[in-house]
């Protein structure tokens, strides 16, 4: 049947029907039956509305009247579980990149022969103490005695000397913190050399991190999937991307045992799963924690918050080579006095703290330069009206990011360099774009990045291949000198001059020292909240309920 | 109507008046009146938004971020002290031009890919079949995601992923009826008066879809909304600065915990619009089918 025939059917046999759009139904039985009815099925949805309504009410009630948690004698728990954020891929510290290692493994399972304290300076590790000789060229390492890996196997000199000598020939990961590294010798079984073609104050330093952790030289394992250390804890399952398992190492050599016997790392890339699995009890601490997510935490008195200093360092990177707009330091300097860094971090819940160079408070060199540019809209104005862009020819810049670190702190930067007239153009790319366009090709104008890692100065300001194409011969002479000093106090002073020449040159801006939030159950105790996301100590905890 | 009127329109189509009519009839319903009011608000909404928001995109306050709604912001302000009322405003222009545009790709790609199903050619028919069953399982994000490796994130790459994937599926939908139409003996006996192929499908074939495409299309369009705001919030939707519902989401779902009514906003906006576009569909069909549309039988197509 097609449609003509319809009509011209129903005009045929009754004309009354055709008085208007809401003519009454054919009198085609077929049609009629074809016609949507309307249907009363009013009793179904209150019969689901009422449902509905008690499988909630049912719920609520059930939650409200759970048991709150034993009232009565609190006892030390068995076990703890810590939520993180970074997951490491796999487990060999010495060739994978990335902190998320260096928190899980160093000073829980891996031991340096130096450690670091809360003020990030080198302590004994797995040497009780060292001496440099009076040149400035060798150090002697005595190291404690009756130290067993994990395995068994007593950890000696020659271990030493094996993880060195293998670091330096195979270049693994931090093998570039040795500066100026000669020769590793072993007079005995328990005092280790080093020597130095030249003096190196950071060398103690160097040896927190990864270039001085001591591996076991007659185990033989997959590095990948094991890991076997002198620490206080051993692996007993690692589920990359998820979880780790730590249960304390029977043959652990210090005084100071782990306290608690099982420990579980749980790794959350969502933020708000993370807060759920804190407040329902699966983990007992969480960090970081963005500060804005941890409020209803600092409001409840089971959860205790607390904001740890770090070394991250939020960098505006401004591209210093020729030819850029940025190579101007009049446009420079205009930046910096035009971003409101205490309007970023108040966004931010107020919890990091304002930095204005390029060395953090926890770093030798840190003198506080947040006086040098404060925010002043009319300078910024006129120093970029003296570079010749004004409201009407304003600056076109573009910024370049990694999808990371959000969309908020791009739209805020925006907002701020629109007042000084310098229109910006933000991108937010893959990580992996960003390593090739900015990192690799320094094919940019303005970029974001957390330079979380400690001591860097030398490796980022002082070296003209650096992204940044800062080239300054004053600063790396300074540098230079400060790292091949014999004195940590003047090393720290010629770093420090350094910094301020950096910073007065505008050659970046320094948004702010980024303070890892650390959200926990309040019967938890001894757990790292400075500088957690690098090197976080696990010997301590104990949980209590 | 009068004999004389009625002569006219049995010899000449009237597509106005048989529009009129599938309006008029949507409005009657209530699930259509619903649909047309909360299109024609979002309409509105997106042309205001064109010259006006009632505080600039742009202006942020770091020192009054995740405030209430107060008289000055209504909706109060999202993680970098903006006005949520604005970007929502501003957002519902990217998203209406999002949803027409791939509502235009899906049907220019649907009708060709129709057509190469019903096209009398064997090895073409055939063929098409295979090869849209083959890419209707690659998914929408899939497609999405591969585009904006090379092209960046972007509106374009949103319409295209959605219009192409939403195209095979209407394709698909639409097949069985299509193939019916050109087995008939109406369109034989065109084809034998020598009608081309291509004419044959646009008088025949297409309006005898034409209930089937709408409420695929409506549907598209709806899902173009939930793709968007999706992808948006998987860093291949629309670009950073570019304001749109997905963008809103994705500032605001990570502190839902904290702030549950600035997703509260956003959310309402999409499931409203999604809703009022699916009922649309589901109406427009009704309306347009002179089988369960009485009033529509009224009007003479002529032959």
């Amino acid at each position: 049947m097609t449609h003509t025939n319809g009509a011209d059917h129903m005009h045929a046999t009754d004309p009354n029907t055709s008085d208007g759009p809401h003519a009454g139904p054919s009198l085609d039985p077929e049609l009629n039956l074809r016609l949507k009815q309307p249907r009363g099925g009013v009793p179904g949805r209150i019969v689901a509305l009422v449902v509905a309504l008690a499988v909630i009410v049912s719920f609520t009630l059930a939650w409200m009247l759970k048991p709150s948690g034993a009232a009565g004698g609190v006892t030390r728990q068995d076990s703890v579980a810590i939520g993180l954020n970074l997951a490491p891929t796999n487990l060999d510290i010495r060739s994978t990149a990335g902190t998320a290692l260096d928190q899980l493994l160093i000073g829980n399972v891996y031991e340096g022969l130096l450690s670091r304290n809360e003020q990030n300076e080198a302590v004994p590790g797995l040497a009780k103490s060292w001496d440099v000789s009076a040149d400035g060229t060798q150090y002697t390492f005595a190291l404690n005695t009756g130290v067993k890996f994990s395995n068994g196997d007593a950890m000696d000199a020659d271990d030493v000397v094996w993880s060195i000598n293998e670091l330096v020939k195979h270049q693994y990961h931090d093998a570039n913190q040795l500066k100026f590294f000669k020769s590793v010798s072993a007079p005995d079984s328990h005092t280790v050399t080093i020597t130095l073609s030249q003096p190196y104050a950071q060398l103690p330093w160097a040896l927190t991190t990864r270039a001085g952790l001591v591996f076991d030289k007659d185990a033989s394992y997959n590095y990948r999937t094991k890991a076997i250390g002198t620490g206080p804890y051993v692996i007993t399952s690692f589920i990359p991307n998820d979880s780790v398992s730590l249960t304390a190492n029977k043959h652990y050599w210090n005084i100071v045992q782990p306290q608690t016997p099982h420990i579980t790392i749980k790794y959350f890339t969502d933020d708000n799963a993370a807060v759920n699995a804190l407040s329902s009890g699966s983990i007992q601490v969480l960090s970081p924690i963005t500060a804005s997510l941890a409020a209803p935490f600092r409001d409840n008195d089971h959860y205790v918050v607390r904001a740890g200093d770090g070394t991250d360092k939020y960098v505006l990177a401004m591209n210093n080579a020729p030819g850029q707009p940025t190579a101007n330091k009049d446009v420079r300097e205009a930046i910096r006095y035009a971003i409101d860094t205490k309007q970023l971090i108040a966004a931010r819940g107020g919890a990091d703290s304002a930095l204005g160079g390029p060395i953090p408070s926890l770093d030798p060199g840190y003198e506080d330069l947040t006086g040098l540019y404060p925010h002043d809209v009319a300078k910024a104005r006129s120093l970029l009206a003296r570079a010749g862009y004004t409201k009407d020819h304003p600056l076109k810049l573009t910024l370049t990011y990694s999808n990371t670190y959000g969309t908020e702190i791009g739209n805020q930067l925006r907002s701020q360099l629109k007042q000084a007239n310098i229109d910006l153009t933000v991108h937010v790319v893959e990580f992996s774009t960003w390593l090739q366009q900015v990192y690799t090709d320094k094919n940019y104008q303005l970029s974001l990045v957390d330079h979380n890692e400690s001591h860097d100065f030398a490796s980022s300001w002082a070296n003209p291949d650096y992204y940044f194409n800062y080239h300054n011969q004053r600063v790396q002479e300074l540098t230079e000198q400060a790292l091949s000093s014999t004195s940590a106090e003047e090393s720290d002073k010629l770093l420090a001059q350094a910094a301020r020449i950096v910073s007065e040159d505008a050659a970046a801006d320094w948004l702010f020292n980024y303070r890892i939030t650390t959200a926990m159950d309040a019967g938890v105790s001894g757990f790292p909240t400075v500088m957690n996301q690098i090197h976080m100590p696990l010997v301590n905890v104990v949980y209590v309920k | 109507m009068t004999n004389r009127s009625r002569s006219v329109y049995a010899r000449k189509r009237s597509p106005w008046r048989s529009i009129g009519i599938v309006m008029r009839s949507v409005w009657a319903r209530g699930t259509g009146k619903f649909s047309l009011i909360v299109l024609a608000i979002w309409l509105v909404v997106s042309l205001v938004s064109l010259f006006w928001t009632p505080h600039s995109l742009w202006a942020t306050d770091g020192y009054h971020v995740w405030s209430s709604p107060s008289r000055a912001h209504w909706l109060g302000t999202d993680g970098t002290g903006a006005d949520i009322a604005s970007w929502l405003m501003a957002g519902a222009g990217v998203d209406l031009l999002i949803a027409v545009l791939t509502v235009v790709v899906a049907l220019a790609i649907g009708l060709l890919l129709t057509a190469c199903m019903v096209a009398r050619s064997t090895v073409l028919s055939r063929g098409s079949v295979v090869l849209i069953d083959a890419l209707i399982s690659i998914p929408t994000i899939l497609v999405a995601l591969m585009l904006a490796v090379p092209f960046g994130a972007s509106v374009g790459v949103i319409v295209a992923a959605c219009g192409l994937s939403y195209g095979l599926n209407m394709a698909r939908v639409c097949r069985p009826q299509a193939l019916r139409v050109a087995n008939s003996s109406f369109v034989e006996s065109a084809r034998h008066s020598g009608v081309g192929a291509w004419r044959v499908f646009m008088r025949h074939v297409v309006p005898n879809i034409r209930s089937v495409m709408m409420v695929q299309l409506s549907l598209s369009a709806g899902t173009a909304v939930l793709a968007e705001a999706g992808l948006t919030y998987l860093g291949v939707g629309v670009p950073s600065g570019v304001p749109s519902w997905g963008h809103s989401l994705a500032t605001s779902a990570k502190f839902i915990t904290v702030y549950p009514l600035t997703v509260v906003w956003i959310g309402g906006c999409v499931t409203i619009a999604v809703i009022a576009l699916n009922l649309l569909g589901d109406a427009l069909r009704d309306a347009s089918d002179p089988l369960t549309n009485p009033a529509l039988r009224q009007v003479d197509y002529g032959a």
